[in-house]
């Protein structure tokens, strides 16, 4: 009978030998505390581990051996009392006796924990991604080195992930090498540093979406300032530089031959800062000019002249021809006394404008006759009065001096005249009658 | 009649004998130990000390300082052994069993197995004859105190400082 049983036996064994046993098994180091956990289960998931128990000997504190425990297909044994040096063996039992038997060290076959807590967060500033996370193993004894994997990919890329290897819990990622406004996902494990523990993966942490931001043509608001007031002002400074260009600018940056007429005038008002003094007859509307008849103011002038000894050029007769035409003479109410004329101006104009120089006024104020030689003398100032505008006017007789306009005496006045600017009265009435026309 | 001055053979012969047999074997057995070769140690490298052995220490050292208040004096017992050179080995072996003397119940199961890793863990490394085991039981059994206790654990460190740095300079 006992004979028989052992060929059961011996027929159950041999059975089972055909089976496949092998196992694999990780360890978790202080998973709990000080205790330590050893996980063992089969490689084949089909096979029947209904009596089967899995024993570890050797490398322990205190015993000899230990028993797993076993949760649905899985054998762990949770203790503190690994030895954490040498190896051991992992024995499978059936009905207490060896099936099969693996020789390993718990300190190579570490599974850690995963890390967890994982946050990205954008940093303007620096345009990158700083990524944290946090693992247990940091509070441990023994298993404190770790290497890292980081791994994200854009979530519409299934499959397409970017992975980063690093045994610190701190990565940064750069904002360039990623797309804008795109929505992505990252996760991280862990392994040991296999400097002297070593063993697997960790399980994945769990995964932490975080959304880049969109690449906008936004400017910093104090630059944008800056480049707007900039433009504006180069704009303006363009305007101007354009608009006062030839005002104020050019006449500095190339000057211009001064215009004698206003040179002229200029002098003139020097004495007189009262006088309004201008070439243009439109200044003098408001005086009454009393024209003369150009014939006899010539006759006039002639007969004067016959006594006197300079002589009159040829030219200078046809410019006193030419400057005789449109002259206007200030009527009967323009007066003016010998004194203000010999002060201030040589005409008479209710204004008081004058357009003949100092030389003129030099040469009035010498002559002692200006009453008598108001009526004989000539028109002097026909042409040094008179624009080219005013032609075949009457020239009204020249009124007494109190009441009419005062006229030089031709002797008195021609002499200075002739003598301060040419040879005769008339030649010098000729030259600024001429210089007058010939702008 | 036999001659006084003049010994028989046959009577040296028994003499020399008696000194060879009785004489010098047991000389040999006491030199013996001073000529037989020192403990291997396997962990020169350094790994399992630091990753395992020194973490066990120095929460055994924490644990002590806690408890006790202990003087700066050394126990004679320790002043026989030293790391000495080339005796590193032979040090740690006798310290590694000592330390089981202090396995106590009344001790925390923590310490407990403190004070195991340390003895089985170093015992592992080592490689000793198995005549330094009957030497050293006789010691071991008299110093149970934590202060004993301490001072040993620092002089296990100690020694394995040593070690390392010879190996390192090797």
């Amino acid at each position: 009978m006992d004979s028989i049983l052992l060929l059961i036996k011996e027929g159950e064994f041999e059975d089972a030998e055909l089976d496949d046993y092998s196992f694999s098994c990780y360890s978790q180091l202080e998973v709990d505390g000080t205790q330590h956990l050893l996980t063992c289960a089969f490689d084949d998931p089909d096979v029947n581990s209904t009596n089967l128990e899995f024993e570890i000997c050797g490398a322990l504190l205190n015993v000899k051996c230990l028993t797993f425990d076993k949760l649905q297909e899985m054998y762990f044994i949770k203790t503190k009392k690994f030895l954490l040096i040498g190896d051991s063996e992992i024995h499978v039992k059936l009905g207490g006796k060896n099936i099969t038997s693996k020789k390993l060290n718990i300190v190579e076959i570490v599974k850690p924990e995963a890390p967890f807590d994982i946050r990205v967060i954008y940093r303007k500033g620096a345009n990158d991604f700083l990524v944290t996370f946090n693992t247990s193993h940091s509070q441990k004894k023994y298993v404190k080195e770790l290497m890292h994997e980081v791994a994200y990919r854009q979530e519409k890329n299934e499959n397409d992930w970017m992975h980063v290897n690093l045994s610190s819990t701190k990565l940064t990622l750069l904002q360039r090498k990623l797309q804008p406004d795109a929505m992505y996902e990252i996760k991280v494990r862990s392994i040991p540093n296999a400097n002297y523990f070593q063993g697997f993966w960790s399980e994945w942490s769990p995964t932490f979406h975080f959304r880049t931001p969109e690449i906008t043509g936004r400017m910093d608001p104090v630059l944008l300032t800056i480049s707007i007031l900039s433009f504006f002002s180069v704009a303006l400074m363009v305007i101007l530089a354009c608009a006062l260009w030839k005002k104020r600018i050019k006449p500095i940056v190339w000057p211009s031959l001064p215009d004698h007429k206003k040179t002229l005038e200029q002098l003139c008002k020097k004495p007189k800062k009262n006088l309004n003094v201008s070439f243009n007859p439109e200044s003098f509307l408001d005086c009454q000019i009393h024209k003369v008849d150009g014939i006899q103011a010539r006759d006039e002038a002639e007969s004067f002249l016959q006594d006197t000894s300079s002589q009159l050029d040829e030219s200078e007769k046809r410019r006193l021809g030419g400057g005789m035409q449109g002259p206007t003479w200030p009527s009967e109410h323009a007066a003016i006394t010998p004194k203000a004329f010999r002060e201030d101006l040589p005409f008479g104009c209710l204004a008081g404008s004058i357009s003949m120089c100092e030389a003129l006024v030099q040469s009035s104020s010498r002559s002692p006759d200006c009453r008598e030689g108001g009526k004989n003398g000539p028109h002097v100032y026909q042409g040094l009065l008179l624009g080219p505008g005013t032609t075949n006017s009457t020239v009204p007789t020249p009124s007494p001096f109190q009441s009419g306009i005062l006229t030089l005496s031709p002797t008195a006045q021609g002499q200075p005249v002739l003598t301060s600017l040419g040879s005769s009265q008339e030649e010098a009435y000729v030259t600024m009658s001429s210089f007058y026309q010939n702008q | 009649m036999p001659f006084a001055g003049n010994p028989s053979p046959r009577a040296g012969t028994e003499k020399v004998s008696f000194r060879y047999i009785f004489g010098i074997p047991p000389l040999i057995l006491v030199l013996l130990p001073v000529t037989s070769s020192d403990c291997d140690i396997e962990g020169k490298d350094g790994r399992e000390y630091q990753h395992v052995l020194m973490i066990s220490i120095n929460d055994l050292d924490t644990m002590i300082k806690n408890r006790t208040n202990c003087p700066n004096n050394e126990p004679k017992v320790f002043k026989k052994h030293a790391c000495d050179d080339n005796k590193e080995g032979v040090f740690l072996y006798r310290a590694a069993r000592k330390l089981k003397q202090f396995v106590k119940v009344n001790n925390s199961e923590d310490f407990n197995l403190h004070l195991s890793r340390v003895s089985q863990g170093t015992l592992q490394l080592l490689n000793c004859t198995p005549k330094e085991d009957n030497k050293s039981v006789k010691e071991q059994r008299k110093q149970k105190s934590l202060c004993s206790l301490g001072i040993l654990l620092q002089k296990i460190k100690t020694c394995w400082n040593k070690i390392l740095r010879g190996s390192k300079e090797h």
